[in-house]
């Protein structure tokens, strides 16, 4: 903190070129009074994996959601992608969920569609033409192991497959970044395994995975970085 | 043999929502046409109704003109007549017909019938042709009367009758302007509800795009496009519907010298129809609101 007279500047650091994401005295504060999250500092470097662990109501969903714009900071600096989410633009905002790939907790899925049209959508909001999106969607779904079920309805998938279907269509556009919140909650462990296996591999290859978890179990056979959050604040202070 | 990868199959059409993909059309939507469809064909059978009434009193002359007569022993007074009422309020000109050119008109009128022109003009009285600018100026016709009686002359009651009639189409078209106003409001109502209804079955898929990154156009695009096209739709719907009614009365109207033409009703139809459609979707998506919105 410098002083200068009566005014005060808090000075955040200029994010690093490899740092991914960066937060500095995080707070986000509900409009109802709740704090979600307070005084979170860390910095999150590309290409790594993240598991985001706590219990619930821990702050993890909230952290996630901030990540792709879905809320804004209360307060501190919060930098994604080299944008700045205080002032975030709209049509910045879009662009960054253009970047980034989502695996929500519910999948939200779209039922009336097929496996294919799932998949095909962020590319279709891309503006991606039929003759490139049709073999990109496919070779996804052929990825996740899913190349027979195209034409098939999510409501006609077990639990895994649906997962497997948000995967598919969380990296359909080669996104920097992953962010998965409790992808494997539903699941059981064989299952679970395999969906992080996928993730593991997408991380393999470079993007970066940050996921809200509560199978800590997991670790033993995945090992990433764990970033703990208790209560809205990080267990054991700023983490680097 | 393996299809190609890129193949879609033919039998299954991916339909991606957004951008200028329409929803499926469903009951609600063919509910919302054919309610679109019934008040539009309302309001086209009221505007061919007072398209038939316009001809049938000669509302397409630029203006109304009366005709006075005055008897052929009272000729010399012609000329003061003439003079006192071009003096009225409400008439822009008096003209006088001489007898030879009102016995040529009328020997064209009777079908150029080997009719005498120099010996029926002699029988025919002194005409004047007064050209009213203000039809609705009180007293106006009394006046013409009162002015007519003082020389002994007398005024076509049958032209004031239309002149009248003139008027009050005046008045019937203004009020068809109104229910045309209010007719519209409530279809955009109608084709804005329907809409809604569309809107909350897809609000996932509408939450979902804008997660992705959607731009609000492309979120919205499909249910403008909607609107517009159940709006097209019902119009066109509602004017070859038209055809049954005008058909239907063709033997009246025949009678009376109306010859109505639906073709002139298509393009108001049409782009009133898409413009109240287009109304309703923006009213519908203004408030198009999803969780983790972009908005702060």
């Amino acid at each position: 903190m410098l002083t200068a007279g009566h005014l005060m500047v808090t000075v955040f650091p200029m994010p690093d070129r490899n740092t991914l994401i960066e937060m500095q005295q995080l707070m986000l504060r509900y409009p109802t009074g709740k704090v979600a999250l307070s005084g979170v500092s860390l910095a999150i470097a590309k290409g790594s994996f993240i598991y985001l662990t706590g219990e619930s109501g821990a702050g993890k969903s909230s952290l996630l959601r901030m990540f792709y714009g879905g809320l804004r900071p209360t307060s501190g600096q919060l930098s994604v992608q080299q944008w700045d989410m205080r002032g975030v633009s709209e049509g910045d905002v879009r662009e960054l969920r253009q970047r980034t790939g989502i695996i929500f907790q519910d999948h939200k899925l779209l039922f009336s569609r097929t496996v294919f049209e799932n998949v095909a959508l962020p590319l279709r909001v891309q503006g991606w033409e039929k003759d490139r999106l049709v073999p990109r969607a496919r070779k996804v779904l052929e990825f996740v192991g899913l190349d027979d079920r195209l034409w098939s309805y999510p409501e006609a998938l077990s639990g895994g497959e649906q997962q497997r279907v948000a995967i598919a269509r969380a990296m359909v556009t080669n996104p920097a970044v992953i962010l998965a919140d409790e992808p494997t909650g539903n699941l059981d462990e064989d299952t679970a395994r395999r969906v992080l296996d996928l993730l593991m591999t997408l991380n393999s290859n470079g993007t970066t995975v940050i996921m809200a978890t509560h199978d800590l179990h997991l670790l033993t056979s995945h090992p990433g970085r764990v970033i703990q959050l208790h209560q809205g604040s990080l267990v054991g202070g700023s983490h680097g | 043999m393996g299809k190609k990868v890129n193949e879609v199959p033919d039998q299954i059409d991916p339909r991606l929502p957004g951008g200028f993909q329409l929803p499926p059309f469903g009951i609600h939507q063919f509910l919302a046409l054919i309610i679109v469809c019934v008040a539009l064909w309302a309001l086209g059978s009221v505007w061919l109704g007072l398209q038939g009434a316009q001809q049938w009193v000669g509302s397409w002359q630029e203006s109304v003109q009366l005709h006075v007569y005055l008897p052929v022993e009272k000729g010399d007074d012609i000329k003061e007549l003439n003079e006192r009422l071009a003096s009225l309020d409400g008439i822009s000109s008096v003209r006088q017909i001489s007898r030879e050119e009102a016995a040529v008109w009328m020997k064209g009128w009777l079908g150029d019938t080997a009719l005498n022109v120099s010996e029926f003009s002699r029988r025919l009285p002194e005409s004047l042709e007064l050209t009213l600018s203000d039809t609705e100026h009180e007293f106006l016709f009394s006046d013409i009367r009162d002015e007519a009686a003082r020389f002994g002359a007398a005024v076509n009651e049958d032209e004031i009758q239309m002149a009248n009639a003139h008027q009050l189409l005046h008045s019937i078209q203004n009020l068809a302007w109104f229910a045309t106003l209010v007719i519209a409001l409530a279809m955009a109502m109608i084709v804005s509800n329907t809409l809604r209804m569309i809107l909350l079955a897809r609000a996932d898929e509408v939450h979902l795009m804008r997660l992705l990154g959607a731009k609000e156009w492309f979120v919205r695009m499909p249910f403008i496009l909607e609107g517009a096209l159940l709006g097209s739709g019902a119009a066109i719907l509602a004017w070859v519907l038209l055809w049954p009614l005008v058909l239907g009365i063709s033997g009246w109207t025949d009678g009376l010298s109306i010859d109505l033409h639906p073709f002139a009703l298509l393009l108001p139809l049409l782009a009133g129809g898409a413009v109240v459609g287009c109304l309703g979707a923006v009213v519908a998506t203004a408030r198009l609101v999803s969780p983790d919105s972009v908005d702060k």
